[in-house]
């Protein structure tokens, strides 16, 4: 019989008690007359002395009735359920005590209940691709460039290893502009091969996927909305598939339609909602000069992006070595210069997805590990004190012959109890927590915002909660049940003074919430000074007072020529508004996105062997420097003269002047931005170096261009621009007024992205500031609760000593002596706790190593205010009982009991 | 009562089980069936039975529903289940290795 089926048995045995008791009974009274029946029939005797005898040769039918109970098997339930009402009744007793349990109990479990649930939504939920484990994200890597985008060479190389791959899938992500009925709207959309979502296992909810013969240029007018867009746009219509869309100003059928859960596997990266899909159809510019499998330098422009299936029973690490040593006969062929360092990889997507968090989130997993042990630890202190309160009540029952076993069991079934009702109060506490992480969570961790209460989360809150009444409740219950009746029947609880080990089983407790507070608080600490070094950095230009927005020009309405005009025009009508300083447009922002490099080539500047004269390119609008605050160095920046047709300049970032114009002035010094025979541009001026990537990764040289200039150099003109209007207040005030202008000027611009220079900066330590708030809250949660545990056992470990204390009082000593003595024992106990938590949190930091910047692991100052908020506010919780020891009466401290 | 003997601890279960083998009976049943079955020789304690009785349906050894007795009374049969078939078997296989063992050892010089 399986386990499952004979709980079921027992189960039902227990809730028909009754009637089996009734059986029993009728049963065994059955036995009883058949027997003096046979006795009265084989040997004559009368009924009354038959019955004698036939309970007599039966035995005490209670004793057997009770041996019947237990072999049911119910009785370890009955028992439980027995002590479960007992404990409930006894908690009723003391609503105080139940209470703090509870509450502290909540906390605990509620914080790590909440946390897994993000642990849970960011590293264990199934991403929603087919087959997420055997789907890899393929990326070209250079010197200085870890990951970026390959080449169709590149990609056509992935095409011949159908041993590693069995889909291969190509793309790149922009945004589009819907027009035609309704409001002009701008959507995340990416361009895919037809073959990409079958590299990446996921079917049309509605329609079909592209066809090869739509992933041509000419007939790849065709598009796949997503979920949301059809919704919104839509209205959720199905006979939508096969109609007509204006997309960027050109009619598009609609083939399909993506399922709700779709994202494009950089949308979780990027912090975007891909919604719709067009086919990539590559221009044989796209391809490189020569089609087919041979690799060179100029095989088409390294724009891509690349996603892939691995064949059955290939791992991404399989695949890597193939790469690798393919890419390195590449280079030895020639293909490419070895100074580049080409390499290809194949990242896992989950890793690509949410390897960055991961390492953070297993570091808070760790501190709310440790907020747990504290609360567990208070609980203890409160079960000690209680089960103290309980000695006499226990030394009667042990010397009346109960089990200590049994008893035992009891006090761990009131421990049930009380984590069974802080968990259910945890719920409330991971709720709460839930709702803020989903409101506060960064934007650029999608998944974590993703975190919900499901059944896997609510699992976990259950099984710690169980777990932790190992942790608070079974040393209290087996101390409890160590004790000697005579000893604690006789002294009656009058004891001078409480047992030793007793009282050093409740000092541990101070040291260890001592040390798990310094631990907790050191963490936070560096993670405050961090995000507090970031923001520090000078990234080169003023955040404060600037207002952003995306425009897109379609380019059915705007050539090339018509871009530049439209930008100049709408600056004049936006200077034109009061409360805006400047206004300018650029091709990116930094801290918001990655910018990439340009091959130039820098009269008088001969690169080294092997390396190349890359510059990251800025497309500008004259203005963009003071609308910006850049600070310029030397020379000038765009201005009037500057004109479409006036000859080619450029400013140049000090970084670039110090490479490429070492030793010599970089004004006027000449650039050559295209073809070897192109214009060459002029250096007109130097400018601070800005933070474009990230606050903290190396400034490359970089250079601008104006956007009326730059078609005629290199052919083409950026159309996506980002406007920044630095205000005299607050930029937001002046968001209808911008948007309004660029309305006026043309009412189908779609505009995206709306926000402050401000945020574009505060988002781009997002990660670290959501690590910080977070060991924060769990460090202050943790003092908290140390607080009030060693408050707690030092106001009971001066409550016990009260006869001891009226003793000395009475011998001579002084009140004050008395709160000297008791403040002394807590202090010592602290100090143990403040170096042996500043020894664990030696230790431990170094697991934060790769989220701290700017600051050491080991950081002393960060040490120095941990251990010295720790010490005064420990202090604190004992000086406030410790007083307690003056006030002591000696005369009710001897009558008492 | 020198011509009866006590059981050795755990062969009442094994008894029980013999005595349900032909058909259902109820407890006394159980317990006159044996003291038949041993020639009197076998003295079950009468009330220790039924424990027995309910730690073999609880192991689902044996079923129990209530019947009427010959005498025409209402009573609860206990009847062997298919495991409790098998754990017969077993048990009794066992039982035959270990008295011979015993027997061995005594019967050596």
């Amino acid at each position: 019989m399986s386990a499952l089926t004979r709980l079921v048995r027992r189960t039902i045995a227990l809730l028909r008690k009754r009637e089996l008791e009734r059986d029993m009974e009728h049963e065994m009274q059955l036995h009883i007359e058949f027997e003096a029946e046979e006795l009265a029939r084989t040997r004559g005797l009368s009924r009354s002395e038959a019955l004698r005898q036939a309970r007599i040769a039966f035995g005490g039918v209670e004793q057997f009735k009770e041996s019947g109970r237990d072999a049911r098997g119910t009785r370890l339930l009955e028992d439980l359920a027995a002590d479960a009402r007992y404990a409930i009744r006894t908690l009723r007793n003391s609503p105080g005590f139940a209470i703090a349990a509870a509450i502290t109990m909540a906390l605990g479990i509620g914080v790590t209940t909440a946390l897994f649930g993000v642990v849970h939504a960011a590293l264990l939920e199934p991403l929603p691709f087919g087959d997420p484990a055997h789907t890899v994200a393929v990326w070209s890597s250079w010197k200085d460039f870890a990951r970026t985008w390959i080449s169709y060479d590149e990609y056509e190389l992935l095409l011949e290893q159908p041993r590693l791959f069995d889909a291969v899938g190509l793309y790149t992500v922009d945004a589009q502009s819907l027009t035609g009925s309704g409001e002009p709207e701008r959507v995340h959309a990416a361009q895919v091969s037809h073959d990409f979502l079958q590299a990446i296992g996921v079917a049309p909810a509605l329609g079909r996927a592209f066809l090869a013969a739509e992933d041509v240029p000419g007939s790849n007018d065709v598009a796949l909305l997503g979920y949301a867009l059809w919704q919104r746009r839509f209205a959720g219509d199905p006979s939508i598939v096969g109609r007509s869309i204006d997309v960027g100003g050109r009619p598009t059928l609609v083939v399909g339609v993506m399922p709700a859960s779709f994202r494009m596997p950089l949308d979780y990266t990027q912090s975007v909602v891909t919604e719709l899909l067009t086919p990539l159809a590559t221009t044989a510019a796209d391809n490189g000069a020569i089609p087919g499998p041979a690799v060179t330098l100029g095989g088409g422009s390294h724009s891509f992006y690349a996603v892939a299936h691995l064949a059955p029973g290939v791992t991404a690490a399989q695949t890597n070595q193939v790469l690798r040593d393919v890419t390195t006969r590449l280079t030895k062929e020639g293909a490419y210069p070895p100074g580049w360092h080409f390499a290809m990889t194949a990242i896992p997507l989950r890793e690509q997805i949410s390897g960055g968090i991961r390492p953070i989130l297993f570091v808070l997993l760790g501190a709310v590990a440790l907020v747990l042990l504290i609360a567990c630890a208070n609980v203890a202190g409160l079960l000690f004190v209680r089960m103290e309160r309980r000695r006499r009540e226990t030394g009667l029952r042990v010397a009346l012959g109960a089990a200590r076993g049994r008893l035992a069991r009891q006090f761990l079934t009131e421990g049930v109890v009380i984590a069974l009702a802080g968990g259910a109060l945890g719920l409330l506490v991971a709720w709460l927590g839930v709702a803020a992480t989903r409101a506060w969570a960064p934007a650029s961790l999608p998944l974590v915002a993703s975190v919900e209460l499901d059944l896997p989360v609510l699992a976990f809150a259950l099984a710690t909660t169980l777990g932790t009444v190992v942790l608070f409740a079974l040393a209290p219950a087996l101390a409890a049940t160590r004790v000697h009746p005579a000893n604690t029947l006789r002294d009656g609880g009058r004891g001078a003074t409480s047992g030793r080990e007793r009282l050093r089983a409740r000092q541990m407790l101070v040291v260890g919430e001592v040390a798990l507070a310094v631990v907790l608080i050191v963490g936070g600490g560096l993670m405050i000074r961090t995000v507090q070094r970031m923001l520090a950095i000078d990234p080169g230009f003023r955040s404060d007072h600037v207002l952003t927005m995306e425009l897109s020009l379609p380019s059915s309405r705007y050539p090339d020529a018509r871009v530049a005009s439209f930008f100049e025009e709408l600056r004049h009508r936006v200077d034109a508004l009061p409360g805006v300083r400047r206004s300018a447009a650029a091709r990116l922002l930094p801290l918001s996105s990655e910018i990439g490099d340009w091959g130039l080539r820098v009269d008088g500047y001969t690169p080294p062997p092997l390396e190349s004269t890359p510059g990251d390119w800025q497309i500008v609008t004259p203005g963009y420097f003071q609308a910006m605050g850049l600070r310029l160095i030397s020379g000038r920046t765009f201005d009037e003269r500057d004109q479409t047709d006036s000859p080619p300049v450029i400013v140049i970032s000090e970084r670039m002047a110090e490479k490429y114009f070492a030793g010599r002035d970089a004004l006027g010094g000449r650039v050559q931005l295209s073809r070897p025979n192109g214009p060459w541009a002029i250096v007109v001026g130097v400018v601070r170096n800005v933070e474009h990537n990230s606050l903290i990764a190396t400034e490359k040289p970089a250079f601008y261009a104006l956007e009326s200039q730059w078609h005629a150099e290199v052919g083409f003109t950026p159309r996506t621009m980002n406007l920044v209007v630095s205000t005299v207040g607050d930029p937001l005030a002046l968001v209808r007024a911008v948007r309004g202008q660029v309305r006026a000027l043309d009412p189908q611009v779609p505009l995206a992205h709306v926000r402050t220079l401000d945020d574009i900066v505060q988002s781009s330590v997002s990660q670290q500031r959501f690590a910080m708030l977070l060991l924060d809250a769990f460090a202050a949660l943790a003092l908290a609760l140390a607080v009030v545990g060693i408050y707690g056992v030092i106001a009971q470990v001066v409550a016990s000593r009260r006869q001891e204390f009226g003793v000395r009082l009475a011998l001579g000593a002084t009140p004050d002596a008395l709160v000297r003595l008791s403040l002394w024992d807590g202090v010592r106990q602290t100090g143990a706790g403040l170096v042996l938590g500043a020894l664990a949190a030696l230790v431990l930091t170094r697991l934060m190593h790769g989220m701290l910047y700017g600051v050491t692991p080991t950081d002393p100052a960060t040490f120095a205010v941990a251990l010295l908020v720790t010490g005064v506010v420990a202090t604190a919780a004992i000086y406030l009982p410790a007083r307690r020891a003056g006030r002591i009466d000696p005369a009710s401290a001897l009558g008492a009991e | 009562m020198t011509d009866r003997i006590d059981l050795l601890q755990g062969t009442l279960d094994l008894l029980i089980l013999k005595a349900l083998l032909p058909a259902a009976l109820h407890g006394w049943g159980i317990s006159k069936r044996i003291r038949l079955l041993s020639d009197e020789v076998l003295q079950v304690n009468q009330g220790s039975l039924y424990p027995a009785l309910y730690r073999l349906e609880d192991r689902g050894l044996i079923n129990a529903a209530w019947g009427i007795s010959p005498e025409g009374r209402r009573a609860k049969f206990y009847t062997l289940t298919a495991r409790g078939r098998r754990r017969f078997a077993e048990e009794k296989a066992s039982w035959r290795m270990f008295t011979g063992a015993v027997e061995q050892v005594l019967g050596s010089s």
